[in-house]
C-alpha cells in the first residue's frame, strides 16, 4: 500500500493530544485559497523552486542540490512511514500521544490510511485524522472507524455558500459530523479564522451551538490566521490571495472567545 | 568601576520585605553585570564576580617565568590575597562573601604547568589530532561542604594540626601549606565579621543595621566553629564558595535538600525560621554564586528526595531570576507537582534554568564501571555536563576533549594520499588506527597530569573538602582521593558522523563523484559555483539526528568505537596505585570554536574552519522539521554509557508552551527524552526574534540569561563568537528551510487546512 507523502512531522504538538507525529498525504478535494499547504492539494507531486536556495549553478537538469528545487511529496509504503512512527513511541507513552494523518486530505486515500491504523494499532500507537468530511460517509467511515481521535473542519456554517470558497459543498460535511459523533470516538472540531471568509461571530457561533449538541466532542477550537504560506505560493509560481492578511491580535481572539462563551455545554479554545 | 560597600543607600525608616530585598539585589545585579559586560565579560559562568578596581594582587612568582608552583608558592601568595582581600559588604544582602578575580588567573599566559615537567612527545600527538589534553587543569571535582559542616574551619585546622604530628618529613610541605591557607581563611573571615560590625553601626536604616549586625556575629562564630542554624549553614556554604574561586576558582554545590535541610527543618521546629526567610537566604546564596546545585532524585531507598526545600529553592531561583545552575534529577517516583513546577518556571522565566538528569541512565552507566548503587547514587550534578560524588573523587571532568573531527581529518588525508582502496569502509579501518593513537596519548597525558600536578598546582581548597585527604596527608592528584574517575571526552561526533555517511551514500552508492574529485572539492574549500553544488549534495546527505539514518549508524559506530577505547584504558593503566578509571562522554564545552578552527572542510559539506557541532548534538539543518524527537533520539543512541554524559542542548521556542496544555506536553517531552536513555537535558527557552535582537545591541537586555553549554551566563556578558553560538542553535529551532535533507519540500505544518 503506497501514497504519496508530502512530509512527516515529528514532535507535533498542536495535531491532537500529546506529542505526535503527524503524516502529511498528497491530494485534497477542495481547494481552500488560504491553504498553508497549497503544494497538497494536487494529486500528484508538484514542484517547488524557492529562489532564495539557488546557487546558480545552472545544473538544474543533473538534479538540483541546493533544495532550491523540490518536489512536493514522495511516494512511501506504510511501512516505510511506520518506520518514522515508531521511532517516537516513548513520547507518545509519556504524553498520550500518537501519529495524525492529514494532508491534503488524507480520507482520499482510505486504504493507504486505514492500513497505516491498522501498523499503528499494532504497534500500540493511538492514531488520530485530521480530514475536511466531505467525502461520502461510506468511503469515511471505515477509516473513522479505526481512529483514536478525529479533527475535522468547519469552515462555514449552512448558511454562507461553501462552494465558492472550497469547491465542496458542505451540507455532507455537516452530515458526516453528525454520524462520525456517534461513533464513540473523542473529536475536535476546528474553525480557520480567514479574513473575510469565516471570522464572523455570526459564521462560529452557529457552528459551535450546532456541535454542542454533539456527542463526544471534546472541544470546538477556533485557529488563529498563519500567515506563513507566501513562500510556498512563490515556489509553486501562484498568486497569494491573502498576502496582506495578518493574524488576529489578541484583543480580536478575546472578542470571539467572549461572543463564543454563552454557547453551553461546549469547551471553546480560541486562538 | 563598581562599588563594594553597599551602605546607608535608604532612608532610616525605610522598611523591606523579603522580596522587596531580592529585587533591589537582582536589579543591582544586573547593573553589575552590565559594568562587567563593559569592561570585556567573560565566555564562562558568572562565578558570582565583582567587578572593583580596589584589589589588585600582583603576583609574586617563585619561577623565572613568572610563575607559581607547588605547595608554597600557591600557599603563600593566596595568603597573602586573603590578608589584603577587601570584604563586599551590601546591607540588602543577608550573606557577605563575594570574590573579585581568582589567584590561578593572575599567573603569565602559557606557565600553568611546571616546565620541569615538560611532555614534548605527548604534545605532538595532541597537536596532530587536536586533544585537548587536559594536563595543567585544576579543580573540576567536587567538594563535599558537608565536611565542613560538621567540623568548622577550626575543626579542619586541629585535624590537619594533629595529623601533622603523625606524619614524616614527606607530608611536612602538604600539612604546612594546608595549615597556613586554613588559618588564613579563618582569620579573614574573622576580619569580614569585625567590619561588617562596624558598617552595622554606620548604616542609618534600623532594618539593615540589625541585619548586618546579624551578620556580623553570623561570620565572628562561623569562622571557626561549625554552622548551627540554616542561615549559618548557608553563609558558610557562601564563604567556602568564595575562598575556594579565589584560590582556583573551583566550586560546585551539591544535592542541596541533603545539606541544608536538616538546619532548615530543625530552624522551623524550633519557631526561629519562616519560609519567606528560608526563601530569601538561598535567593542570596544563588545571586552569591552561579554554582550548581542538584535537587530531587532518589534517596538511599529509592524514595523521593523531594521535600518543601526542594519547592522553596525553586520559588528562591524564580523570585531572584538571574542564571541559576539547578538541576532536577528525574527518576520514576519524583513529585509529579514539583516536576510540573519546574517547567513551569523554565518556560515563564525563560533563563535556562533549571535543567533535567537522568537517574536511571547515569546510575546504570556508574554502575556499568563496576561501583555499587548507592555509590552511583551520590553522583550529583555539579558541573557543565558532570557528576561527581562530592569529597570521594578526582575526575578531570570537562577539561579533556578529543577533537574526533580532527581524528576523522588525519584519516582521510592518509587514505587520499595512498594508493589503497577508497572507500568509507577504508577510511574506517584507517580511523580505528589513528582514534586508538589519539585515546591512548590522551590516557598517558592524564597519568602525567597527575604524577605532576602537585608540583604545578596543588588542589589547597578543595583538598579540605575530601573524605579521608587530611588523614593521607597529600594532595587529591597523589592519591588523596577516594576514587580516581577520570572523565575524556569526545568532541565533533556529528561532524565525523556525517561525514562518513556521506561519502558512503555521495560515492560508494550512488556513485555521484569519485573520492578524487571530492578530495579536489575538499582541497579548494568547495570554492566557485560548481564547488558549492557539489558542497550543498553532500551537506543533504543522511545526516545524524535525522531518525535511524545512515548518519545516525554512524554516529553509533564511532561512540562505540570510542567508549571501547577509553575504557581499554583503565586496563592499560591498571597498575597504578590509584585505581584510574577512565569514563567516555561526548561534550565539547565551548571548544566548538575552537576545535573547528584548524579543521579543513570536511565530506559532509561543512567548509574550513567552521565550528563543529555542540557536544554530542547534531550539525545544524539535521532534519527539516527539526524535530526534538528525532534529536534526542539520536543523541540517545550515542551515550557511551558509564556514568558521564553526552548532553541535549535543546533550544525551545516559548511559544510551544504558553498554556496548561503545552507545560502537560513538556513535561512530558522532558521525561521522554530522558526515558530513552538521555542522561542530561540542557533547555534554552528562547524567543529567537528577541535573542537576535540582543545579539545587535546585547546591553540593551542586560538580564537576557541563556544556556550556554552546560552553564548559564548573562547573554551580555559573551564575546560575539560565543553569543553567535547561541544564535545558531536558536535559528535552527523553527528552520526557515522548506526542504528536508533529502531535497522534498516540507509542509510548514499549519494548524489550518
Amino acid at each position: 500500500m503506497k501514497a504519496f507523502v508530502t512530509d512527516i512531522q515529528r514532535f507535533s504538538l498542536t495535531d491532537g493530544p500529546g506529542i505526535r507525529t503527524t503524516v502529511f498525504l498528497q491530494g485534497c478535494n477542495m481547494h481552500c485559497p488560504w491553504c498553508h499547504n497549497p503544494e497538497t492539494i494536487p494529486m500528484k507531486p508538484v514542484e517547488l523552486f524557492y529562489r532564495e536556495k539557488c546557487i546558480g549553478c545552472g545544473k538544474c537538469a543533473e538534479g538540483c542540490t541546493s533544495g532550491a528545487r523540490v518536489m512536493s511529496s514522495r511516494e512511501m509504503t506504510v511501512g516505510d512511514v511506520m518506520r518514522e512512527i515508531v521511532q517516537d513511541k516513548v513520547y507518545y507513552a509519556e504524553s498520550g500521544g500518537g501519529a495524525t494523518v492529514s494532508g491534503g486530505e488524507p480520507m482520499l486515500h482510505p486504504g493507504f490510511v486505514a492500513a497505516l491504523a491498522d501498523a499503528c494499532h499494532a504497534e500500540g500507537v493511538s492514531v488520530a485524522v485530521e480530514t475536511n468530511m466531505s467525502l461520502p460517509w461510506q468511503t469515511i467511515r471505515p477509516v473513522l472507524e479505526r481512529m483514536d481521535f478525529i479533527m475535522c473542519d468547519l469552515k462555514l456554517n449552512l448558511t454562507i455558500p461553501h462552494m465558492e470558497q472550497t469547491g465542496v459543498d458542505n451540507p455532507t460535511i455537516f452530515n458526516s459530523i453528525g454520524r462520525a459523533s456517534k461513533l464513540g470516538i473523542p473529536m475536535v472540531v476546528r474553525t480557520p479564522l480567514v479574513p473575510g471568509v469565516t471570522d464572523t461571530v455570526e459564521n462560529l457561533h452557529a457552528i459551535a451551538e450546532y456541535i454542542a449538541k454533539m456527542d463526544n466532542i471534546v472541544r470546538y477550537e477556533v485557529l488563529n490566521f498563519n500567515p506563513l504560506v507566501g513562500a510556498k505560493c512563490e515556489a509553486l509560481g501562484v498568486e497569494n490571495a491573502f498576502a496582506d492578511a495578518k493574524p488576529y491580535s489578541a484583543g480580536e481572539l478575546a472578542k470571539f472567545r467572549d461572543a463564543l462563551a454563552d454557547v453551553k455545554g461546549l469547551e471553546v479554545k480560541v486562538g | 568601576m563598581g562599588k563594594i560597600h553597599f551602605i546607608n543607600e535608604f532612608p532610616a525608616e525605610r522598611r523591606f520585605s523579603y522580596d522587596e530585598r531580592i529585587a533591589l539585589l537582582r536589579k543591582r545585579k544586573i547593573a553589575q553585570t552590565e559594568e562587567k559586560a563593559k569592561a570585556g565579560g567573560a565566555d564562562e559562568d558568572d562565578y558570582g564576580l565583582i567587578e572593583q578596581d580596589e584589589f589588585h594582587y600582583k603576583l609574586k612568582p617563585n619561577h623565572p617565568n613568572g610563575s607559581i608552583y607547588g605547595y608554597k608558592a600557591w600557599s603563600e601568595n593566596y595568603c597573602t590575597i586573603l590578608e589584603q582581600h577587601p570584604i563586599y559588604v551590601d546591607a540588602l544582602d543577608a550573606f557577605t562573601a563575594k570574590g573579585f578575580f581568582f589567584l590561578e588567573r593572575l599567573r603569565p599566559a602559557g606557565t600553568k604547568w611546571n616546565p620541569d615537567y615538560a611532555y614534548p612527545d605527548l604534545q605532538a600527538i595532541f597537536d596532530r589530532y587536536q586533544v585537548i589534553s587536559g594536563i595543567d587543569n585544576c579543580h573540576h571535582f567536587t567538594p563535599d561542604l558537608q565536611i565542613g559542616f560538621e567540623k568548622g574551619w577550626g575543626g579542619i585546622l586541629a585535624e590537619l594540626k594533629d595529623e601533622r604530628e603523625k606524619h614524616d618529613e614527606s607530608h611536612r610541605e602538604f600539612y604546612d601549606a594546608e595549615i597556613a591557607v586554613v588559618e588564613h581563611i579563618i582569620a579573614f573571615i574573622r576580619r569580614a565579621g569585625e567590619e561588617i560590625l562596624a558598617f552595622a553601626k554606620e548604616e542609618r536604616n534600623a532594618q539593615l543595621a540589625e541585619n548586618l549586625r546579624t551578620m556580623g556575629e553570623i561570620d565572628l562564630r562561623i569562622a571557626s566553629e561549625p554552622p548551627r542554624t540554616f542561615r549559618e549553614a548557608v553563609q558558610w556554604s557562601c564563604w567556602f564558595s568564595m575562598v575556594s574561586r579565589t584560590y582556583n576558582r573551583g566550586s560546585a554545590g551539591g544535592q542541596l535538600e541533603d545539606l541544608f535541610n536538616p538546619f532548615y527543618e530543625r530552624d522551623v521546629a524550633a519557631g526561629r525560621l519562616a519560609d519567606d526567610e528560608a526563601v530569601f537566604y538561598l535567593a542570596c546564596m544563588f545571586l552569591q554564586d552561579s554554582r550548581y546545585w542538584q535537587l530531587s532524585g532518589p534517596d538511599e531507598k529509592d524514595n523521593d528526595r523531594t521535600c518543601h526545600l526542594s519547592y522553596l529553592a525553586l520559588e528562591a531561583a524564580d523570585k531572584l531570576n538571574v542564571a541559576t545552575n539547578l538541576t532536577i534529577r528525574v527518576h520514576d517516583k519524583i513529585d509529579p507537582r514539583f516536576f510540573r513546577r519546574s517547567v513551569e518556571l523554565l518556560f515563564k522565566n525563560k533563563q535556562g534554568w533549571p535543567r533535567y538528569s537522568s537517574d536511571k541512565a547515569l546510575m546504570d552507566g556508574f554502575m556499568r564501571c563496576g561501583y555499587p548503587k548507592e555509590l552511583a547514587r551520590r553522583r550529583v550534578a555539579a558541573g557543565c555536563h558532570w557528576m561527581c560524588i562530592p569529597g570521594m573523587e578526582y575526575t578531570m571532568n570537562d577539561t579533556i576533549k578529543v577533537n574526533l573531527a580532527m581524528v576523522f581529518e588525519v584519516a582521510w588525508n592518509e587514505m587520499m594520499s595512498g594508493e589503497g582502496e577508497k572507500s568509507a569502509e577504508a577510511l574506517w579501518k584507517l580511523y580505528e588506527k589513528h582514534l586508538k593513537i589519539a585515546v591512548d596519548a590522551t590516557g598517558r597525558g592524564v597519568m602525567h597530569h597527575l604524577n605532576h600536578q602537585t608540583k604545578s598546582q596543588p588542589e589547597l581548597i578543595l583538598n579540605l573538602m575530601q573524605h579521608g585527604l587530611v588523614k593521607k596527608g597529600v594532595n587529591i592528584t597523589d592519591g588523596g582521593a577516594n576514587y580516581y574517575n577520570i572523565c575524556i571526552d569526545g568532541a565533533g561526533i556529528a561532524v565525523a558522523a556525517d561525514s562518513f555517511a556521506a561519502l558512503e551514500q555521495r560515492c560508494d552508492v550512488e556513485k555521484k563523484l569519485s573520492y578524487g574529485e571530492l578530495k579536489r572539492y575538499i582541497d579548494a574549500d568547495y570554492a566557485g559555483k560548481d564547488g558549492e553544488r557539489i558542497r550543498q549534495m553532500m551537506l543533504h546527505s543522511a545526516r545524524y539526528g535525522g531518525g535511524d539514518t545512515a548518519g545516525d549508524r554512524w554516529a553509533v559506530r564511532i561512540s562505540k568505537l570510542w567508549t571501547s577505547l577509553v575504557r581499554d584504558l583503565v586496563k592499560q593503566h591498571a597498575d597504578d596505585p590509584r585505581h584510574v578509571n577512565f569514563i567516555p562522554g561526548l561534550f565539547s564545552w565551548s571548544n566548538t570554536i575552537l576545535l573547528g578552527s584548524l579543521l579543513k572542510a570536511t565530506p559532509n559539506g561543512r567548509k574550513a574552519g567552521e565550528p563543529i557541532n555542540h557536544g554530542a548534538n547534531p550539525n545544524s539543518g539535521f532534519r527539516a522539521d527539526g524535530a526534538v524527537t528525532a534529536m534526542c533520539n539520536s543523541i540517545a543512541s550515542v551515550q557511551p554509557g558509564h556514568g558521564n554524559t553526552a548532553p541535549v542542548q535543546l533550544e525551545v521556542d516559548p511559544m510551544i508552551a504558553n498554556d496548561a496544555e503545552g507545560i502537560d506536553k513538556m513535561c512530558a517531552m522532558v521525561r521522554g527524552i530522558l526515558k530513552s536513555g538521555n542522561t542530561l537535558l540542557n533547555i534554552n527557552i528562547i524567543d529567537a526574534k528577541r535573542i537576535l535582537e540582543a545579539d545587535k545591541d546585547p546591553l540593551k537586555f542586560p538580564d537576557l540569561v541563556v544556556r550556554v553549554t552546560g552553564f548559564t551566563a548573562f547573554f551580555a556578558m559573551l564575546s560575539p563568537k560565543f553569543r553567535k553560538l547561541v544564535v545558531d542553535r536558536v535559528k535552527s529551532v523553527n528552520p526557515v528551510a522548506t526542504t528536508s535533507a533529502d531535497g522534498r519540500a516540507v509542509s510548514m505544518k499549519p494548524p489550518q487546512r
